[in-house]
């Protein structure tokens, strides 16, 4: 069993560590690292739970080895919040109840984050189809609908509203 | 699973090296959607992983002669290729229903070809743009359609030393029309229970003159109903000549039984969809003459 060492950017930081080659990048992320942030759900890429960035897109963690990360760049729910402020699409989470228990609300954020990112004016139609790979077992899909479009609401806000803040 | 080794090759030479010297030992991983899920299960217990994203395999390339798909090329390149919507949008529809967002930016064209899927999504469409895979061992290359690529359920010819490196279609003939349709258990996340691709090419009198229907998940492999095709190739395109291909499809499927769908349920689907994806794509082609 060969143990290699992985170089990757988390969060905006530079970390190594060591993974076997058929390890995981969720385990990388939540063993080695410690950001146990991301969920290990169904570990067979249906239930969304791992969600997270890798370069600039959301792909499911439990379905990249570590060793494919090598290199890149990762987004986690812990690197979401800047300077101690909740991104918009996290804060609207918690206003409009798009979650309960919250265990898939960390890669359903991520799913989130990525469409509002790339779309700040997404449809009813384009967060559903953004969430497609992102099961909800107790609250529903509603409240996640409104707060991406909350959130995105507030982007658009803010960009249309200049650059003097 | 037990992986002891993973490279990644610096080109493709140097991975074609490696496969000539280890053969099956040697794996090749795209996306690793589904290879991952299938070494855990120890279906396939590859001992080295060759990671092809040094090999500039991830490009498509569409030009009169028709689109140049590299092996790497992920289902969301495809989605977001102009390209594909105008020219292959049956590819396209195959892609908007394919697993979710992040399995689709990971999984990959040549991945869902090698993986040998009877139910693989992208197959079908494929095959009905008459596709063409290119298998590259060292030192050689060749091409053949992908309709004769796959054996069986998870079994095709290709090669211990060979790696699938791309997918070549033709141009699409001016006056032609194809539609994709998959029936599953849900919109997402699901694998087909059955799907398939028709494709009508038409003359100027409006006579069919190429017809193509092509069946996922019921059989060990995806299949052309060739006699189905017969049915319509020179006859115009009446609800007649149409219901009798849908007809004879049905009778050319061969599915079984599993966790999915019954084998009745599959047979009477297989009529029910391809009549759908018939009329669809007659649909789009008069759509088509009237506009043009």
């Amino acid at each position: 069993m060969a143990e290699m060492d992985i170089k990757l950017e988390v969060n905006g930081r530079q970390q190594q560590a060591s993974a076997q080659s058929d390890q995981t990048l969720l385990y990388l992320l939540r063993d080695k690292l410690g950001l146990t942030g991301t969920k290990d759900g169904c570990a067979s890429g249906d239930c969304g739970a791992c969600v997270v960035m890798l370069d600039g897109k959301p792909v499911n963690s439990c379905l990249v080895l570590a060793p494919q990360a090598e290199g890149s760049s990762v987004v986690t729910i812990e690197g979401l919040a800047k300077d101690g402020e909740l991104h918009p699409v996290q804060r609207y989470f918690g206003e409009s109840w798009a979650f309960q228990c919250g265990f898939c609300s960390p890669g359903m954020l991520i799913s989130c984050y990525a469409l509002i990112e790339s779309n700040d004016n997404p449809t009813r139609e384009e967060i559903l189809a953004a969430i497609a790979g992102n099961y909800c077992r107790c609250t529903g899909y509603q409240g996640v609908v409104k707060a991406v479009q909350q959130a995105a609401a507030e982007l658009r806000a803010a960009r249309e509203g200049g650059t003097g803040a | 699973m037990s992986v002891s080794e993973f490279i990644t090759p610096a080109s493709l030479d140097d991975a074609l090296s490696i496969k000539k010297e280890r053969g099956t030992e040697a794996r090749v991983i795209a996306g690793g959607t589904d290879l991952i899920l299938r070494m855990r299960d120890n279906v396939l217990s590859p001992s080295l992983l060759l990671d092809l994203r040094r090999t500039s395999l991830d490009r498509i390339d569409c030009s009169d002669n028709g689109l140049k798909l590299g092996a790497l090329v992920s289902l969301s390149q495809l989605l977001e290729s102009c390209d594909i919507e105008q020219k292959y949008p049956a590819l396209r529809a195959a892609c908007c229903e394919f697993a979710g967002p992040p399995v689709r930016n990971r999984a990959t064209v040549g991945g869902n070809v090698v993986n040998a899927s009877p139910a693989a999504d992208l197959v079908p469409p494929l095959i009905a743009y008459d596709a063409d895979v290119v298998l590259r061992s060292l030192g050689a290359e060749r091409v053949l359609p992908l309709v004769e690529f796959f054996t069986g359920p998870g079994q095709s010819v290709i090669e211990p030393d060979e790696i699938l490196t791309g997918i070549r279609l033709p141009p699409p003939p001016a006056q032609s029309a194809a539609t994709f349709i998959k029936l599953g258990q849900r919109r997402s996340m699901a694998i087909s229970q059955v799907n398939l691709a028709t494709r009508l090419a038409v003359d100027e009198r409006s006579v069919i003159s190429e017809a193509r229907i092509v069946l996922g998940a019921v059989a060990p492999v995806p299949m052309r109903a060739i006699a189905a095709e017969a049915i319509l190739t020179d006859d115009e395109l009446s609800d007649e000549t149409l219901c009798a291909a849908a007809s004879k499809a049905r009778e050319e499927a061969m599915p079984i039984s599993d966790v999915r769908a019954s084998r009745a349920y599959r047979l009477e689907m297989t009529e029910v969809l391809v009549r759908r994806a018939l009329f669809a794509t007659r649909a789009r082609l008069s759509g088509k003459t009237t506009d043009g």
